[in-house]
């Protein structure tokens, strides 16, 4: 316990911890040799919904299972809603509910049962918002939990959080296993969650889901957050995709700095640009006549992209080129 | 019009299950090999026990009973109720094959069965279960291919256990036809429940029913033929054995008469459950049993809704068949007592090892009988505390961690249940040893002596929960099979202990041979020692379980 050195001090910590529901820094994590976390960055703003970004292995349920205390960090800072996620467990989980990406359940005993015990455990079950959840959700909660296919599992888990009043909801990979129609829901269920004021840390890799769902981002690679804010910062300073017709002749364009891919198909061309030489292009393109101008901003897919695969050697060397600038 | 026949023809032909027949078999060699390659482990370790266990029992009977004089003597006191109704009809007793039959062919005989019960079930509705068979049948894998080949193997497997007893005895200089005789007759009734395994893995949709499928077939099948060994005419049992498998194998009377046509009985009867197994494989789909899943509670109790109510709820159903057996046992102990004694008087090495240097025989043995029932509550204390480490290996304690519980009180629902209710089969077992051995000698006081002196064993009870705990704290990875082979040992010390001629200071210092026995004097001090260390070891284990990572399997 430290010692309260100043009372403002004190206040302005507090008031800062109030706004965060989550707030991970610097987290470290290692298995034996293998560094599961090194220095991982994760901000969830209260009320509001982050997504979290990362292939399989990339340290996503790590992460979350230190901010559920089932795993104890090695070093950095995790706090979750204002308490230490170790020391203050049992008192946190009653704030928290969870969402797996692979649900187990006790195979002799029914999905209701499942999803009374669970909220039990949490500390509250509301018969109602659990009917209508079921209702939602379209899961049968009499039939015994060995015979739920996957899909049906994560629904149990699925209905066992949103009919809770938890104030954050921690889903990894929750629609895993869902068909495109029980997305649907979810997605509903979740902005549902939003508007009753809740926190939503949504770890996944469907892209279209954090799109539309998410107002911040942190996308991580090997343990280590490499992006993080809302999507249009993220965009902001990315290569965009422009479309166009022109009459002149598109080979002019080519030695513009600041385009990419050049191709042209007739007088269509299309093109990346980046933000920073767009003023430069935008001179470029006028003499040439430019119509029907279609401008695309990177998809949250292209800006993960960018840190992995092929793309990821470029982006790191753009990024080391930015810094060196 | 040639088309539509033709086509006719086609759709006829791709109807399921009308498939040229040998493709319902493709893959078999492989799986074949798989199977093994799975499970030659837990093969290899059942052959050599029960190997083993011949040598071990000719070994001590030949130190019994040194002489054909002791042996004559024995033949003679041999054949009583409680020896028929618990290992079978004693026949050619005066000679060393025949006391090796009385003392150990029952046990082979339903070990092995167990043995293939479970190994049917891990490869066949186990893996259906898991959705593995699923994966593989998504392959190129006959409708049949896995389960024959299960079968198949665990056939070789009742071989060559049978082959092994065989030669096991006749290292022993035992007679060669009777050494085949009886490693033939277990491997026949071993060959029947791998039959009775496949089916009731075709009947049930999950490896638990199907094992108890298996397991109470096996013990009607123990219980008829303990009734015809009752009911017998000198040394032959009553037509009733004809309805049990277990007593095909008894009717090959190894040592004794040497027949061996009752095994084409068994080789008959396992090729028609094998048979059977496959036309209701034909006619289900992957994952489905034949018998009903029914529906089940859309909300759970309240009292479900409580940790300890939730334990108690998962092992409802554990609990109660373990009280069952336990209680039957006891009428079982209590009853038999006063006839075995009899046939055990005489100071002979086997009489020492029952009981306990004890003056009055009765006593000894029912000392003894008391002492197998505790090891018998603890085998359930130990399998009801290992859920502790079994939540966590398959994924539900983190269900569980992450609500509003903390570990330490999650593990204390976890261990009360064990301790509670091995606390309350403790005192019944007992007084039901008391009440049914008081009924035989008329004397209704013995209930609660009995209840009482069962009730010593409870901190051992609780060291053994304690220990449960610790290794699932510390070796999470090894933790039920540490658990597991430290109670077999524990057995083995507490009931055989001395006829293995191990030194006394052991045999009298087990967690089970230091709390005094009935008639006994009684003494705290062992209990004090027992408590204190069950205390010490939950509360290392406890303080693990808090400060470390979660484990998963």
């Amino acid at each position: 316990m430290p010692t309260k050195l100043n009372p403002e001090f004190e206040r302005r910590k507090k008031n800062m911890t109030d706004t965060l529901a989550v707030d991970v820094r610097g987290l470290e994590k290692n298995f034996g040799s293998v560094h599961a976390l090194n220095g991982l960055d994760l901000r969830v703003a209260t009320g509001s919904v982050a997504g979290f970004l990362g292939p399989n292995g990339s340290g996503k349920s790590t992460t979350i299972r230190i901010l559920l205390g089932l795993l104890r960090a090695d070093g950095g800072t995790a706090t979750l809603l204002g308490g230490d996620p170790w020391r203050d467990a049992v008192e946190l989980h009653r704030r928290v509910a969870y969402v797996a990406g692979d649900v187990t359940l006790w195979p002799n005993l029914t999905g209701g049962q499942a999803i009374d015990i669970l909220g039990a455990l949490r500390g509250d079950v509301d018969r109602s918002r659990i009917d209508k959840y079921l209702q939602l959700f379209d899961l049968d909660p009499t039939k015994k939990a060995r015979s739920y296919s996957k899909g049906n599992r994560q629904k149990v888990a699925l209905v066992a959080a949103f009919s809770s009043r938890a104030e954050l909801l921690i889903l990894d990979e929750p629609t895993n296993g869902l068909d495109p129609l029980m997305e649907g829901v979810f997605t509903d269920c979740v902005s549902e969650a939003k508007g009753e004021g809740r926190s939503v840390l949504l770890s996944s890799h469907i892209f279209a889901e954090v799109e539309k769902l998410c107002d911040t981002v942190t996308i991580i690679r090997e343990g280590r957050t490499v992006e993080s804010g809302t999507l249009s910062e993220l965009r902001h300073l990315q290569r965009s995709t422009i479309t166009v017709t022109i009459d002149g002749d598109p080979a002019s364009l080519a030695g513009v700095d600041g385009v990419y891919d050049l191709t042209a198909d007739g007088s269509r061309v299309s093109f990346g640009v980046d933000e920073s030489a767009l003023a430069r292009v935008m001179k470029a393109l006028a003499p040439l006549g430019p119509r029907g101008l279609i401008s695309t901003p990177p998809s949250l897919e292209e800006l993960f992209l960018r840190h992995y695969g092929v793309h990821a050697d470029d982006a790191a060397r753009d990024a080391k080129a930015a810094t060196t600038r | 019009m040639t088309a539509i026949t033709t086509q006719h023809a086609r759709t006829e032909a791709l109807t399921p299950g009308r498939g040229r027949v040998i493709d319902a078999y493709a893959g078999f060699g492989i799986m074949v090999r798989f199977i093994l390659r799975r499970n030659w482990l837990r093969m290899l370790i059942w052959t050599i026990v029960l190997a083993g266990l011949v040598v071990i029992v000719v070994q001590s009977q030949r130190v019994a009973f040194p002489t054909q004089a002791d042996r004559e003597a024995y033949a003679s006191i041999a054949n009583t109720p409680a020896v028929a109704a618990m290992t079978g009809l004693p026949y050619a007793a005066s000679t060393l094959g025949g006391i090796l039959n009385i003392k150990i062919w029952m046990t082979l005989a339903v070990a092995l069965a167990f043995a293939v019960i479970f190994l049917v079930t891990r490869n066949g509705r186990a893996e259906e279960e898991a959705g593995r068979t699923e994966l593989l049948r998504g392959g190129v894998l006959g409708q049949h291919a896995y389960s024959l080949a299960d079968w198949i193997v665990n056939a070789g497997f009742t071989v060559v256990v049978g082959v092994m007893i065989a030669l096991a005895a006749i290292s022993q200089r035992l007679p060669v036809e009777g050494a085949f005789a009886m490693g033939a007759s277990i491997m026949g009734v071993g060959l029947v429940f791998i039959g009775v395994a496949a089916v009731a893995g075709q009947l049930a949709q999950t490896s638990r029913g199907a094992n108890t499928l298996a397991t109470i077939v096996l013990g009607v099948a123990y219980l008829v033929r303990a009734a015809a060994d009752l009911q017998a005419h000198g040394d032959n049992p009553s037509g009733l054995s004809w309805v049990s498998p277990i007593g095909w194998g008894q009717q090959m009377r190894s040592y004794g008469e040497n027949q061996w046509w009752p095994l084409a009985i068994s080789v008959v009867a396992a090729a028609v459950l094998g048979g059977v197994a496959l036309l209701l494989e034909r006619r289900r789909d992957v994952g489905e049993g034949i018998l009903p899943d029914r529906p089940g509670p859309r909300h759970a109790a309240a009292l479900t809704m409580t940790p300890v109510g939730l334990t108690l709820r998962l092992q409802r159903g554990s609990i109660i068949g373990w009280t069952i057996g336990v209680l039957i046992g006891a009428l079982f102990f209590g009853s038999v007592a006063t006839a075995m004694a009899k046939l055990l008087a005489g100071n002979t090495p086997i009489t020492q090892a029952f009981t306990g240097g004890s003056k009055d025989l009765v006593e000894g043995l029912l000392g003894f009988f008391a002492m197998a029932n505790v090891l018998l509550i603890s085998a359930f204390a130990l399998q009801s505390a290992d859920s502790i480490r079994s939540e966590e290996a398959n994924g539900r304690a983190e269900l569980q961690w992450s609500r509003a519980i903390s570990r330490t009180g999650w593990a204390l629902s976890r261990i009360v249940v064990p301790a509670v209710a091995s606390l309350l089969l403790l005192l019944l077992s007992g007084s039901f040893i008391g009440a049914s051995f008081g009924a035989s000698v008329g004397d209704a006081s013995q209930g609660g002596r009995f209840a009482l002196a069962s009730l010593a064993y409870w901190p051992s009870v609780l060291l053994i929960i304690a220990f449960v705990v610790f290794c699932a704290a510390w070796l999470p990875r090894a933790a039920s099979a540490v658990t597991w082979a430290v109670y077999g040992v524990l057995v083995v010390l507490t009931m055989f202990g001395d006829l293995f001629g191990l030194p006394d200071w052991l045999i009298h210092h087990t967690l089970f041979t230091a709390v005094p026995r009935v008639g006994q004097e009684f003494s705290a001090v062992p209990l004090i020692v027992i408590s204190a260390l069950a205390i010490v070891l939950a509360a290392l284990g406890l303080q693990r379980l808090r400060s470390r990572d979660m484990t998963s399997a």
